[in-house]
Parts: C-alpha cells; structure tokens; sequence
C-alpha cells in the first residue's frame, strides 16, 4: 500500500513551492489583450465619517483587485471589457457599481447592520440570512478559531461559544475532544454534536482529522431546532464546519503558516516530602511506597543485596520534582502551505500540512500530513464543486498495559517513592542500578524500561470527498444535489517485551509476559443529499421553500488480533505468538432514508415563519416499526424593522426575538433487537466450543427515544452594533430514553434494554460582546459568554430509581431520579445529623454508609468563557479565559496517591493515631455524643491504605477549574514595507495555550476536564492521563 | 448537462423508492448468533461454576480465608479485609453477581428446555442449579429463588425464605434424577459435558450426593429428623448412590496457554507464561495450619502446601509488622504456598466437590443415625481420609499409616468426639479445594474448635457466619432486599 510520510524539510517545501508557482503562471497567462486605468474615491454615507481606506475594490468575476488608500482613493487597472466594479468594507454593506465607460468611479458605502445580514450556513448547508432563522446559532471565523494555531479545531473552541462544553480528554501527542452542546439530554446515547463538513455531515474523527487553517468558519446550531431538518441525528446540535474555498473575486494567493510550539508539564499532584519507601513506619528498601519512618537524611539502601555484597545507597530525603523529571519537553512544528484564488467562473483553495511532534513523555512521537482540495466551476447556471481532503497520521507511543498488572504508565512513576532520584535511572540497558532487576522497587518496573518495552504505534487515514451540483434552474429555483464519501482506515500494533526477574536480586519481580496485538478497522459513509429550494415574491410576503431527501449507509469493519508469549524477541508479527491467537472480527451496517420540507414564510423582512418536517426510516428498528416524522416550527421577528418607534434608533442598532420547537428523536444502534449469543473469551477448548447468553435483555417493544426542544432567544445590537447581545433559554424534554437499565443480577441479567423514563433539560445561554475603544489605531474588543444548564431525571421507571451509567460497587456516575444528570456516588461516611463522622467506638474507625451516597454532578452548572482582543499599531493581544464551576470528579489519581503515602492527606495527622476531627459515637440509636477520645487504629499506616482509602468519598473532588487556555500576542507588517516585495503578508505571532489553571485547594491533584472515556461517564479520571501541560510557541503566516 | 442532471435525480429518487424494503434489510447481526443449542450453552456453564469456586477470590478462597488455611506473604497488601472481617456489601460479592450473572444465567437456559429431546440437558440444568442455589443459601441466607433469572420477564425477583428454597431444590433434583431416568430416547452430552463427559449415572450419583450435603446441613435442626429420614430413603430406593470420585470441571483445559488453563492454576499458581502469579506468591499457609498438621503428623502437610528450601513456615493471618523479629522471613520464597496436592498442572481438572466430602457427609448422618445401614461410621470416616489423601498425590497405605494413630481428631477410636473429628477431617480435606464447606460447616458446629482469630482484628465478634447482600441488590431491587442481617451473628436457618 501506498505510505504518504510527509516529512517536512527544505528541498520538498521547494518543489512544493515551485508547483505552486507553476499554478500561478498558469493562471496568469490569461492576459487580456488592452486595458484601462480607472480611479475613484470611496467614501461612507454616515454623516462625518469621510473617505474609508482598506476597502477592497475588484472586478466583477476577476482577479483584478487592489483596496483603497489612507485617503480612500484607489486606482486600478481593468480589462478594456471589464462591466462592475465591486466594492467590499467589513462594516459596510457590498456595493457593485457598473463602470459604465467612466474613467471616475466614486462609490458612496453605507453601513451595514452587522448582526441582522450576516448569512449563516445552517442545516443541510442551507445559507440564510441571520435575521430569518428562527433559533440561536454563532459562527466562529478561521481568525478567531485558529489564533493560537490548535492542531485540533475542537480544543479551540473551549470557551468561545455559549452553551458549548469541549472536553479535553487527554493530554498526549495525539488528543481527543469530546463537544458537548447545552449539557447531556440522553443517558445511553450519544450526547456529542453532530459534526457536519461542507454541507455533509461528518463525524468527529473527521473534524479532530480537519487542518484547522483549513476551516474558513464554523458555524455552531446549539439545539435540536435549529438542527432538526437532520433527523435522527439532529439531538445534540450540530457544529456546521466550512472549509476555505477560495474568494470571488481574490487574487491568487501562495501562503505559509508555520507554527513551532513546545510543551511541558503545567504542573503536578501536590506530593507530600516527609515520608519515604516503606511499610507500616518501616524502612523497606524495596518498596513501592511511602509508609517508611520520617527522613532523616541519612544514607540508606535502596533496592536489594546483590550477590556480591554490593547495593545502592542514597539519602533518606526527599528528591524535590523527582516525577517531574521525568518528563520531556514536548515539541510540535506545524507547517501549511495554501494556494487559494479564483478565476472568473471558477474558485479554488489547495492547502498541505505537516506536523511532526514529540511529546512529554519521553519517546511518544505523532507526525500527520493533511491535503485538501477544494474547488468549483460554473457552467452558465449550473455550479460544481468538490471538496475533498485526505489525512494521515502516525502516533508512537508509549503502551497502556504495561507490567504483569496492565497499568498504565503514570502508575509506575506514581508508585515511586519520594527518596527516589528517578530521572538518573534512564539507562537501563547499561546501567546496573536502573535494569530492571537491578532496580530498587520491588513491585513496579523502572518507567524508562517500561517506556522502551511497551509501544503502542497507530496509522491512520481519512478520505472525504464531497461532489456538489447546484443549479439554478431559474432565478427563483435552485437544485442541489451532493455525494459525500467520508472513510478512514487505521492499523496498529501494541505490544509489550517479555521480561525474567533475576530471582535472586529481585525475587518480589513477577515475570513480564510479552504479547502483539494487531487491530484494523475501516469505516466508511456515503451519503446523499438533494434538495430543491424555491424563493417567491408576493407584495409583501417571501416564501422559501426547501424540499428534498437523503440517503446514508454506514459500514464499519473492525480486525483485532492477539498473540502471547513471543517466541522471538523484538519481533512483532503474529505468526511469533504461541498458544492460540485471541480474534475477533467484527462488521456493523446501518442504513437509512428519509424525505423532508422546509417552508420559510415572510412578512415585510421582518418576520419569518418556518415550518419543517421530515421522515426517516432506519434499518436498525423492525419493518413496520423503523418510520419516524420529525416536525418543527419557528418564529423570527425583527422589532427594529417592525416598529416604527424603534427604527433607527441610535441606541438600539437592531432587536430580534426567535422561537422554536422540534421533536427529533434518537434511532436505536444497530443488531439491538434481539437477545445475543457470544462466545466467552476463553473458548473453544480444542473441539469443545461454547457460547454464552449476553448479559443484556431486551425489551420486545423497543423504540427511538424522543426529544422535545423549545427555545426561546433575543439578538440585540447596541450603539451601531458595537454591543451586542445574544441570550436564548431552551428546554429539552427527553421520553422514551433508550436506556440499559440494571436489573437486578438475580434476574439472570445486567442490563435490561428498554424505553424509560424522561429527562428534563433546561438551560440559558447569554453573550455579550462587542469593541470597547475602537479608534484608528487602536481597538479593544471583548466578548464574554455565560452558560448554565441542567438536566433533571424526572422519572425513571417504577420501582427503579437510578440507572449505572459506569463505575463499581463503591462509587459510579449515575441517573438518579429527581437529580441532575450525570450524578457521581460514591460510599461516604456515616454521618451524623449534625454532619458529624460516625466512628465505632471501639476501634476509633469511621462507620461507612453501605449504600453509596449522590455527591454532584459531573458536568459543570456554570461555564463563563471570556474573549478579548487589543489592537494597536499592528500589534494584536488576545486571550482566551475560561471558567467551569458546579460539578465534581472522582479523581482516582488521588486515591492512588492515598495507598501508596504520597498524598498529602497521609501525613496529615504526623501518621499517628488521631481521633477523627468532629466525630462523635452513638451511645444508643440516635443519640451521639462528640468523640474526644477514641482514637483511630493503625495510623502510622493501615488506616490511610484499609479505611480512609477505602471510603471514596474522600476522592470525590470539585471539579471547578479556571484556565487561560489561549493567550497570543502577534504583529503584522504594515503593506508600506512590503510595497517592493513579492509579499502581500507577514505577520507573526507569539503564542501560549493552557497557559495557567487556577483549581479549588482540595484538588491537588489534576486537570478535572481529564476523562477516561468519552462517552456519558463524564467524571472520572486520573492516572489513565498524563499530567496536564501549557504550551508556548511562534507562528509566522506570510502570503504571497 | 441537463440531461444528465435529470436522468441521476430520476435514477435516485426512483432507486430511492424502488428499494426501500431491501435497502434497510441490514438488521442481521452478522457478529453474534441469537439461538444455539444445548451442547454449545453447557461447557461454558461448567466452566463458570469452576470459576466461582475456584478462582481468585472464589468462594473456596474465602473458606480458606476464613477457616485459617491461608495467610499472607511479606511484600502484599492482599487480604486487609479478609483479616479485618471486613464484610461490606463489596465483600466478595462475585459469590452473588457472578453466580447469578453467569452460572446461573446459563443453566437457566437449559433448565427451561422444553423439547424432551433435550431432557438430560434439562437435568444437568436442574442439579447444577441446584448444586449453586446451596451455596447462595449457604452464604447470604433468604435469596430470589422462585422469581430469579427470568431477565426481561421479572426485573426485580422477590427474596424467598431461605428453608423452602433448600426444600424445593431436594424436589428438583428428584425430578431431575427422573428426568434422566426416563430420557432413553433423549439425546446424550459427550464432550460438551465438561463434569462427566455425558456419564448420566455420574450426573444421578452427583444429584444424590447434592441431596446429601443439603440433607447434612439440616441434620441438627430440631423436628427435621422425619423429613431427612425420608429423603435419604429416597436417595436410597433410586439406588444408583453416591459419587465415586471427585467432582470436577474440565472442558479442557490447556497448560501453558493464555486463557486455556485451570482456573486456580492460572490465578493462584502460574500463568500461561509459566509466570507465578502476584496472587500465588502473596498467599500462603497460616502458622497455625502449619503447626497443626506437623503436631498431627499429617504427610498432607507436604501437599496442600509448598514446603520451602528452609522448611515450612506459615504467617500468622492480620500480621502487621512482617520484619521482627527477623527481616524478610516471610517473604514468598520462605514460606509456604500453596502446595502440589492443590496445585497439580495447568490441564487439571478443577474440582468442585470432593469425594472425601461425599464420604465425610455420609459418616456424619450414620453417626447420627440417619442412615442405619451399610458402612460404619468409622470406615466412612476413614474412606474420606483416604480419598483426600488420593487426591492429593498420596495412597491408601500413608492414609492408613495418619488415622491409625492414637491421636484425636485423627484416630477415630481416639476420637471422644467422633462429629468433631468428621468435621476437623473434613476441613483438611477441603483445604485449598472447596474450602467453603469448612466455613459452613463451622458456622454450623462450630468445629474446627481452637482456630485462631486473625492478629490485630479489632471486633470482638467471632468470624461472619454469613454474606452481606451486594449493593448492587440495594439499588436495583431495592423494594425486595431485606435489610441486611447482621453477619456475625444471624446464622443461616441450618445454624440455629
């Protein structure tokens, strides 16, 4: 197979560059035979403003552009056929003048309500303009998206748009976002957006895939009725992705963004430094913990004798960063290259991409290459387009199931104790103290040593492909019709190196048993749109009416391969595996169709009436029972435009109301209808195969789960729109959850598959914004957005009253009845009605709740995202804040540091027996008297590892954060000093993303946004995570 | 253009149209079956009920917890709450979910046959069910019985009494055992079969000697005398007796290959690899275990555990303090594991009733003359003995030689006590086996006597007498559960 590895250097970028030249010649050997010079002021019809410079003034279908001077004059050579000139201002409303035969061309600008025209790209690729639609959206713009040059547009869009929740999962050469839209609605399903990638819906790898430089905006529809014309896929919102395509109009343009940033760890668990390796207040010199005496700064053994009588020594004291050092400094350089322009009837936008990072932990290694074309052609009234991108990546990391107890990397440096200088132990094939049998910990392997045993190397590939026809069958009627491909494969291999401990210097080692896994998958989506879109005039009313159908098919092949026990070292292919080799091969189909209308009915311009509807049928429900009607209606009203009393007011720019409702629902995934057979992983013995029922039961009458959105929202616009503010408030019913329920286990089930219960989500969202000072040479805007939401399990079903969404017997993310959604529990102490811990009088030791306990929700109540951005004299600061409050996470991180004494709650009470602060002991039922004597057992150690460790509660963390997440500073030159260069651009930037995180004092630990799945159990995370990281880099775009 | 424009939307829309039906036909999961028949339901049922008894944390680990046969090594962090008698709702609650959740599940499948084709699958359905309901019984006292594992159909079963779900199974082995009686023309397991190979005068023997421990248990109740009596006539006139070996599953099992091998081997012993285990090396013979067998002379000693390089040496249970008053010596490589007699090979079968019980159980009931014929008391004591010393790796003679001795609780004329020496036999012949039934059996006479409390166990109590519910019942069946009994002190129904 064909292996695109794009390295970047030099002599490539030249050839690359020499292409692109090629392509302009190309272009520009069109020459017109005889041309003109015209000139011309350009000036505002807003009383005092005078003549605007920067306004750029082209020819009608050309390339022939140039803008105006600082007096608003320009001049500009055209064709001798050359018809309209047009005229383009940001502020401004577009102007096309006809030339005439004039030499003078003067155009007189006015200025347009910037909140009210702007055309917003809505479902199923439909452009509106903002004052039509009927539910709240916010466009997001490439500047303002990439401005700290992401490698993942998700990640950006932390902060910046209301009612968006983005979710790092992970730090990591290769991250993954979950977007969250106005809070969960579903507990079984997925709660993510809908990613959809010019015109065609997508998914999230393909936008995680996407060169965010490649992304001319994004358009984010917040609920259900703005994204109800997608059916079954419309539930969560849907994030509309544009991609660059070139500009009518713009001259051919050659770019380069390169951006070179490091990364390093931001900061790590609070550690305790008074307690080193041992057990129960011993010193043990193989320990992976800290329950050994106090330091005393004396020499003492580490590790074992060997058997010449040597060992390694080294102070009984504290290594101040000793976890810390071992991490690297992470780098990533980024590179586009773009050639966009267009030519009288055609447009085109060509971009390639090359990052090539190293990460924080040493070894982990990502590189990908994305290439985009995009491209259209008119042929008299019929429009062609395609937009296709390929990409491909390669990640080298280091392995998550590492050792004989299938830990994960950060484990092994957590369970290294305080006295341990660790970085000095990363030559382990030389070094006698750092082999793994040579190593002082008795139970865990030497990080490095795990980091060159365990590799983890993944390739994948994505190929989007989007063919457009738009044709305008006349000017009233327009034709749409579009087929998209979005596939990718992957394969990866993950293995881990066998390893024999020396016995006798290490007899505590268990063998390391290596193994290969060899996994492949390939999706592929092809789906197909056409539309038919109308526009008619009567007197005073319009009417847009839209109606079409769509076809989707989704495949999905999965391979998985695991072999053990190599025979050959250093070899990873499966034939070196012994015993059987563990396979699973897997296939998913899933199809569906479905029919839709969407009417627009206007009065005057300023009010809109929209209904829509659509009908789907799913191949994942039974025949007769899979056909599903989607309807939905909305209100836009202008009262600006529609009240005489307020039009042109000059406080009030504009004021628009919006309301909306749509039922959608959430189709069923496939092969769920029936009960299953699977075989359990241990079988066939030889011959002897076997199957075993699945855990899971269903409910015979199963069915899509419906969701009712309302929404309400304002626009207004202040002081000629320098202010403006967006609010909407929704409520989402959700009926009919397609939910596993938990029987109980002695109804020879896990899960009960059925439709229960309602959820009840209700939220507001408000952005207010707008440019603080804005002078010639120097502007300040701000933007902050507040959201908030919750939702509420009203109901369940009888005689269940919460639903497991993930975790154990001792703490889990639930649904709970009457509670918000998702709720951690977790077992708690026994309290008290005063709040007071409960202690046995006996043994000093808290009594603990045998049923766990609610603690909070998992996403937050409150998200305040806050955006600015100075300008002055070319220099642009900006930044991005945001701050997340009102919900919890079991950090399992801290309860690992309670067992192995680093915490610092384990040196809290000296480890001593303590008696537990306002604790009391209850004499007889009901009645407590204060405990002011018995204390707790075994608090030099068994109580912090057996009881308080035990209780997770004490893990149950506020997961209220407060992050600079984007903070830049750039310039770009002034055109004076580039006039006698071929450059049209240079601007660079200094940049710095998650640049400082403020956390409550009870986490000491990590970023609580970290999250071990991306599914709904939102809440749960530690050491499957790498510490957190800050980045800071330069970037430099210049354009040709 | 246009043309072309016109015909593809047509084709579409009418490819649209045309195939709706067969377009969204791609229901069928191609990944999984949704029927199979018996044969391919019963191995992994048998290997399930292995895995609850013998597996890391199975019920057999937490009689020898319980009962003082296993310890901890130096260096593991491993049995904190089996020394503290820790017993909360996520105390070894496997017993309960993982017995309902997949034994069960499974010969539910088979016990719910309706075709008589089937009718000696239907039977081992029945007993196997029967052979683990004893163990819930045993272990948590009142459970779903009547309304459990009917998944979709009853969400939340109701708790039974405990006493009339141990009556329904002795009736549902006797339909059982007719069942097989007259299932001449159904079809036989073979190899699927993972206990007997399709042997059903092994599957009758193995429900009558079922009847038996259930029989046992109930055997010092006051006014149950008339109903034992008559089940054991029953047992009696079907006339096909008791087991004739040990019990045991093996579908299979390979050594030296991943996820093939005995479940205690590969757990507690050595993985595929050939790697000891973190489990094996942290878990080791108790110093009173170790002094008991060498003060009774006991060659089994050698066999339920390994004897290291510098003799044995067991670790007194809830140790905190592992270094004094020498450093190291309890570490894994000087004290005793668990020995060769348990841990025989990765392709051994995993056993999940002992012939030696069988006899055990059989000397009991004619002591207390229940049984009035046959073998003696004594010479069923001493066939116990001997199959336990078969068992594990010795013979007849060695046995001859250990209850020979005029020793008590081991010679049977020595014996004053002839009960407690049944039941003290009977402990060592479990150990490391199925040692739950020593649990039961102290709980039930309080013999063994003399074992010792784990070190450091704060609680005054003696040891749990039973299981607490999981807290999976408290949320998911929260209307049926009843409150928890306390579980030092409120004995199964058989106890009191």
């Amino acid at each position: 197979m064909l292996h695109l590895n794009f390295n970047l250097n030099l002599s490539r970028m030249k050839k690359l560059f020499l292409f692109f030249v090629l392509f302009v010649l190309a272009g520009a050997s069109t020459l017109w035979a005889q041309t003109k010079v015209i000139t011309g002021t350009v000036t505002s019809a807003t009383e005092g403003e005078g003549a605007i410079p920067g306004v750029s003034v082209f020819v009608k279908g050309t390339t022939v552009a140039t803008s105006t001077d600082a007096n608003g004059k320009y001049s500009l050579t055209v064709p001798e056929d050359a018809v309209t000139l047009v005229f383009s201002f940001i502020g401004m409303k577009q102007q096309e003048v006809t030339i005439a035969g004039r030499s003078v061309v003067n155009c007189v600008m006015e200025s347009d309500v910037v909140g009210l025209s702007e055309v917003v790209v809505t479902a199923l690729g439909i452009k509106r303009e903002k004052r039509e639609i009927t539910y709240q959206t916010q466009k997001v713009d490439n500047a303002e998206l990439s401005v700290a040059q992401p490698t993942r547009a998700g990640s950006a869009l932390a902060g910046k748009v209301a009612g968006l929740q983005i979710n790092v999962q992970d730090n990591g050469v290769n991250p993954s976002t979950q977007i969250i839209l106005r809070g969960l609605r579903s507990i079984s399903a997925d709660n993510q957006a809908l990613v959809v990638i010019d015109g065609t819906i997508a998914s999230l790898g393909a936008f995680d895939d996407l060169n965010p430089n490649d992304i001319a905006d994004l358009s984010i529809l917040k609920g259900a009725t703005a994204a109800a014309l997608y059916g079954s896929m419309a539930s969560n919102g849907a994030v509309i992705v544009t991609t660059k395509k070139g500009q009518a109009g713009e001259k051919i343009t050659v770019g380069l963004i390169s951006t070179y940033t490091a990364e390093q760890v931001a900061y790590m668990p609070k550690f305790q430094s008074e307690y080193g390796t041992g057990w129960e207040g011993a010193y043990d010199a193989i320990e992976n913990t800290n329950w050994g005496p106090r330091f005393d700064g004396t020499l003492r053994q580490i590790g074992n004798t060997w058997p010449d009588g040597t060992y390694q020594a080294v102070p009984y004291a504290p290594v101040p960063n000793n976890l810390l050092d071992f991490f690297n400094t992470g780098s990533t350089f980024n590179n586009t290259a773009y050639l966009s322009g267009s030519h009288e009837t055609s447009k085109f936008y060509l971009s390639v991409g090359d990052q090539s990072s190293t990460g924080i932990v040493p070894k982990d290694k990502y590189s990908r290459n994305t290439f985009r074309v995009n491209a259209s052609k008119k042929v008299g009234n019929v429009e062609l387009s395609l937009n296709s991108s390929f990409f491909t990546d390669h990640t080298d990391q280091v392995g998550s199931t590492i050792g004989d107890q299938d830990r994960p990397l950060y484990w092994f440096l957590l369970n290294t104790s305080a006295n341990i200088p660790l970085s000095r132990y990363w030559d382990w094939r030389n070094d006698k103290y750092s082999d793994p049998s040579g190593y002082y910990n008795g139970y865990y392997e030497n990080p490095y040593f795990c980091v060159d045993t365990n590799r983890y190397l993944i390739w994948t590939n994505r190929l989007t492909a989007n063919i457009q026809l738009s044709w305008d069958i006349a000017p009233w009627l327009n034709l749409t019709t579009r087929a998209a491909a979005n596939n990718d494969w992957a394969y990866s291999k993950n293995w881990r190196d066998a390893y024999d401990f020396d016995t006798d210097l290490k007899p505590t080692g268990s063998s390391i048993s290596s193994f290969l896994e060899d996994r492949e998958h390939q999706t592929s989506d092809y789906i197909g749109d056409a539309l038919m879109t109308g526009n008619w005039n009567f007197n005073d009313f319009t009417l847009k009416a839209i109606v079409g159908g769509t076809v989707m098919s989704y495949k999905y092949r999965y391979h998985y391969i695991r072999v053990n026990n190599l025979s050959i070292p250093n070899f990873y292919d499966i034939s070196n595996g012994t015993g059987s080799p563990e396979v699973t091969a897997d296939a998913l189909d899933e199809r569906q169709f479905g029919f839709f209308g969407d009417f627009t009915l206007g009065f005057r311009n300023f009010v809109f009436l929209n209904f829509s509807g659509r009908n789907d049928w799913t191949s994942t429900l039974a025949k007769g029972n899979n056909s599903y009607f989607y309807p939905g209606v909305g209100l836009s009203f202008v009262l600006t435009d529609a009240i005489d009393a307020l039009k042109n007011n000059a406080i009030l720019s504009y004021a628009k109301i919006t309301a909306s409702n749509s039922t959608v629902y959430n189709d069923l995934s496939p092969y769920r209808l029936n009960e299953i057979y699977s075989k359990p992983g241990n079988f066939p013995y030889g011959s002897v195969n076997g199957f075993a029922l699945s855990g899971t039961t269903v409910d015979a009458n199963i069915k899509k789960e419906k969701l009712n959105t309302t929404e309400i929202g304002v626009n207004l616009g202040l002081f000629k729109s320098r202010l403006m503010i967006d609010a909407s408030y929704f409520m989402t019913k959700t009926t009919d959850l397609i939910t596993n329920t938990t029987p109980s286990i002695t109804s020879g089930a896990t899960a009960f598959l059925t439709n229960i219960g309602e959820l009840m989500g209700k939220g507001l969202e408000l952005t207010v914004g707008g440019s603080v000072i804005q002078t010639n040479n120097f502007s300040w805007n701000l933007s902050v957005n507040y959201t908030t939401n919750e939702t509420i399990v009203n109901e369940i079903k009888e005689g269940l009253n919460e639903i497991l969404v993930s975790g154990t017997s001792a703490w889990g993310v639930y649904a709970i009845k009457g509670m918000a959604f998702p709720q951690i529990k977790a077992n708690t102490y026994v309290r008290d009605p005063e709040g007071r811990i409960v202690v046995d009088p006996l043994t000093g030791y808290p009594e603990t709740n045998a049923a766990l306990t609610p603690l909070g929700r998992t996403t937050p109540k409150h998200i305040v995202g806050l955006n600015t951005s100075l300008n002055f004299y070319g220099f642009t600061v900006s930044a991005t804040i945001d701050y997340r409050t009102g919900h919890m996470f079991y950090s399992q991180l801290a309860a690992n540091m309670e067992f192995t004494g680093r915490s610092l709650e384990s040196v809290s009470a000296n480890r001593q027996n303590f008696v537990i602060p306002n604790s009391v002991i209850e004499t007889s039922p009901g009645v407590y008297v204060e405990n002011t004597n018995i204390p707790i057992q075994d608090g030099r150690q068994s109580y912090w590892t057996d009881v308080y460790n035990n209780v997770f509660e004490n893990y149950i963390k506020d997961a209220t954060a407060l992050k600079i997440r984007e903070m830049t500073l750039s310039y770009t030159l002034p055109s004076k000093v580039l006039a006698n260069t071929p450059l049209q651009k240079v601007a660079i930037g200094f940049i710095a993303r998650n640049l400082y995180t403020l956390l409550p004092a009870e986490n000491a630990f990590s970023d609580p946004e970290f999250n071990n799945t991306n599914n709904n159990a939102i809440g749960i995370g530690g050491y499957n995570q790498m510490p957190p990281t800050r980045s800071f880099g330069v970037n430099l775009n210049i354009e040709f | 253009m246009k043309s072309i424009i016109k015909f593809a939307i047509v084709l579409m829309v009418a490819g649209l149209l045309a195939s709706c039906e067969d377009f969204l036909d791609v229901n069928v999961d191609p990944n999984n079956p949704t029927t199979v028949t018996p044969d391919l339901v019963l191995a992994p049922a048998q290997y399930y009920t292995a895995y609850r008894i013998q597996s890391d944390r199975g019920i057999s680990h937490l009689g020898n917890m319980f009962m003082d046969n296993w310890s901890q090594s130096d260096g593991y962090s491993w049995y904190s709450d089996e020394f503290k008698y820790n017993v909360t709702s996520t105390f070894y609650a496997g017993t309960f979910n993982n017995t309902y959740g997949a034994a069960l599940k499974q010969y539910q499948i088979l016990a719910n046959l309706e075709d008589s084709k089937y009718d000696n699958y239907k039977a081992i359905g029945m007993i196997m069910k029967a052979y683990h309901f004893q163990i819930l019984v045993d272990s948590y006292g009142d459970i779903p019985y009547f309304e459990a594992l009917g998944r979709s159909l009853e969400a939340t079963p109701a708790y039974d009494d405990a006493q009339a779900i141990y009556e329904d199974l002795i009736t549902q082995l006797t339909d059982a055992i007719a069942l097989i009686n007259n299932a001449s023309s159904a079809v036989t397991p073979g190899a699927d079969d993972a206990m007997f190979g399709g042997n059903m005068t092994n599957w009758i023997r193995f429900a009558n000697t079922l009847k038996l421990r259930i029989l046992t248990r109930q055997c010092d109740m006051s006014g149950r005398s008339s109903y034992i009596q008559a089940e054991l006539a029953t047992i009696a006139s079907e006339g096909h007796g008791y087991i004739t070996g040990d019990v045991g599953v093996n579908p299979g099992f390979i050594a030296k290959e991943t996820n093939k091998q005995n479940v205690i081997w590969d757990e507690l012993g050595w993985d595929a690899a050939g790697t000891q285990t973190m489990s094996s090396k942290a878990t080791c013979a108790t110093a009173y275990i170790i002094d008991y067998l060498t003060a009774t002379s006991d060659p089994r000693i050698d066999y339920i555990y390994e004897k290291p390089a510098t003799g044995h040496k067991g670790v007194p249970q809830g140790l905190l303090d592992y270094d004094t008053p020498v450093v190291d010596q309890y570490m894994p490589e000087f004290v005793s594991n668990i020995g060769p007699g348990i841990l025989k090979s990765g392709d051994q079968d995993a056993i999940i009733f002992t012939l030696a019980e069988s006899y055990f159980n059989q000397a009991e009931m004619r002591q207390k003359s229940f049984i009035t014929t046959g073998a003696s008391a004594q010479s069923l004591y001493e066939s116990g003995i001997t199959a336990s010393f078969l068992y594990l790796g010795l013979d007849a003679a060695d046995a001859e030689d250990y209850y020979t001795q005029s020793k008590v609780l081991v010679g049977w004329n020595s014996s004053a006590n002839k009960v407690e020496a049944i039941i003290t036999q009977k402990w060592i012949a479990v150990n490391g086996i199925t040692a739950e039934q020593s649990w039961f059996d102290y709980n039930r006479t309080g013999y063994p006597s003399g074992i010792p409390l784990p070190l450091n166990y704060n609680a005054t109590a003696d040891r749990p007498v039973r299981l607490a519910y999981p807290s999976g019942e408290y949320s998911a069946n929260g209307d049926n559960v009843p409150t928890q009994p306390n579980v030092f002190t409120a004995k199964i129904f058989w106890a009191n």
